[in-house]
């Protein structure tokens, strides 16, 4: 039972980043800013961190289903998110085994991975034509507005979940 | 160890591999969802409308506030905009009348501008800002098909992508390119009405193009207002688009393209209609096939 919570918690993200920019005021989300919530990948970054070990690869599978259900559910064109956040956190996989997990690492991968993910979505959107974008703007109103509230939203998410990830990681991953 | 390398390689391969044959499958020239894909957005859809209620309480807890604040200003001009409204619509239902009447001695009761709302209500916004996507809670059992126009009260806000049985997906106008025309025409008196093709959404100026066929085009004002004609064989006639908010030639110098500024807000939309069209395609598909 306890190994559907991570499943569940995400399906939620899922879901709730549909309604995320309703919570925005409507003057922010009128302006040129674009900022995208990337709630999901967020919450992968803590539980390829502090749930996964380093020969299990829990974070990536679920960066793969979940990166897919938001293709169907969102955009459309299937495989974009799916690959990017597989990739992302595979990436962000192997770099913690190379840091100690403090919140200041987690800013930091969480920093790379929000930059990271973004950037191959714009690269795969550019070339398929779904925007035409110029890097420079890009770079300005989304990138930067997109990292600094996934950073706020990845710092609010912190405390509640890195000792439940810790847990619950023992209780699960070491008898297996 | 030279072996896993060999394997990460392969299996990052692999999964580009599956990334362009997912992309142009889901690009390709297909009509609807495949079975599995309706499936999950039915559920996520149904997770969503239990999530949408409290998280759009709390959200609307702060412009309810804002609102308050000018609800009395905007009181006195509502109500003396209302009294004007009251001899219009006096007026409107008797042109109505008397139009009924003459189409029935012309025996020609359907009419491109006739069509059955379903009503909607949004659930969620995709996230994913290039993609201008809304999902509705009506779909194909509620007799919802791709294609349909779907506006607000304030006029069109986009047309259904794609269906699945309880929900289903719109695109905004803001999101349309080439392959979503919208035949549109100008009304003036005297059947001099502008026709002309919606063509694309102009990010840079935030206005759709309108694209003027007829010669007529030298007089055309600011503030004029833009309504889809029905000529496109999909959409009913007489649903407002937007408003004339400049005129430039276009960059060949031989036809001019109008700015339409959207009527409805592209931000703000909780409720929609999606328009039905009563004259069947049916008929027009064979009218096609006899010309």
């Amino acid at each position: 039972m306890k190994r559907l919570y991570l499943p569940l918690i995400l399906f939620l993200f899922v879901i709730s980043e549909g309604v995320a920019l309703e919570l925005l005021p409507p003057k922010l989300v009128m302006s040129d800013l674009l900022i995208i919530p990337h709630w999901v990948l967020i919450f992968l970054v803590f539980v390829s961190i502090f749930y996964d070990k380093e020969q299990t690869y829990y974070s990536v599978l679920y960066g793969a289903i979940f990166g897919l259900l938001i293709d169907i559910v969102y955009t459309g064109v299937l495989g974009v998110y799916m690959f990017t956040y597989a990739l992302v956190i595979y990436i962000i996989h192997g770099l913690k085994k190379l840091l100690h997990a403090n919140i200041h690492v987690t800013l930091l991968l969480g920093f790379i991975g929000i930059v990271l993910a973004d950037l191959v979505i714009y690269l795969i959107f550019f070339v398929i034509g779904l925007t035409e974008m110029p890097g420079k703007d890009y770079l300005i109103y989304r990138v930067i507005p997109t990292i600094l509230a996934n950073l706020l939203f990845l710092l609010v998410l912190y405390p509640f979940f890195k000792k439940r990830l810790i847990k619950w990681s023992e209780e699960q991953l070491t008898n297996s | 160890m030279q072996f896993f390398r060999k394997k990460r390689l392969f299996i990052i391969l692999i999964g580009f591999i599956i990334l362009v044959a997912l992309i142009g499958f889901s690009l390709g020239d297909r009509k609807n969802l495949s079975t599995p894909e309706q499936f999950i957005k039915d559920t996520v859809g149904w997770a969503q409308s239990v999530i949408h209620t409290p998280v759009k309480f709390a959200a609307n807890i702060f412009t309810n506030i804002d609102d308050l604040k000018n609800t009395y200003d905007e009181n006195k001009l509502l109500k003396e905009k209302l009294s004007q409204y009251k001899g219009l619509i006096y007026e409107v239902q008797e042109i109505k009348e008397e139009n009924e009447q003459l189409r029935k001695t012309l025996e020609k009761t359907e009419s491109i501008r006739d069509f059955n709302p379903i009503q909607a209500a949004v659930m969620s916004r995709t996230p994913e800002r290039w993609v201008e996507q809304l999902t509705i809670n009506k779909g194909e059992q509620d007799g919802v098909k791709t294609d349909m126009a779907v506006i607000t009260a304030d006029g069109m806000v986009g047309k259904i992508q794609t269906t699945s049985e309880f929900t289903s997906t719109v695109q905004l106008l803001t999101g349309f390119d080439q392959f979503n025309r919208i035949s549109a025409t100008i009304s003036r008196k005297d059947g001099k009405d502008i026709f002309g093709m919606i063509e694309e959404f102009d990010e840079e100026t935030n206005s759709l193009l309108f694209k003027i066929i007829e010669e007529s085009d030298k007089d055309l004002k600011k503030g004029e207002l833009v309504v889809s004609s029905g000529m496109g064989g999909v959409f009913p006639a007489g649903l407002l688009i937007g408003t004339v908010k400049e005129v430039v030639p276009d960059q060949y110098g031989l036809t001019r393209t109008a700015l339409i500024k959207p009527a409805a807000d592209m931000y703000e939309i909780n409720n929609v209609i999606i328009v039905d069209r009563t004259l069947n395609e049916a008929k027009t598909d064979e009218q096609e096939d006899t010309e």
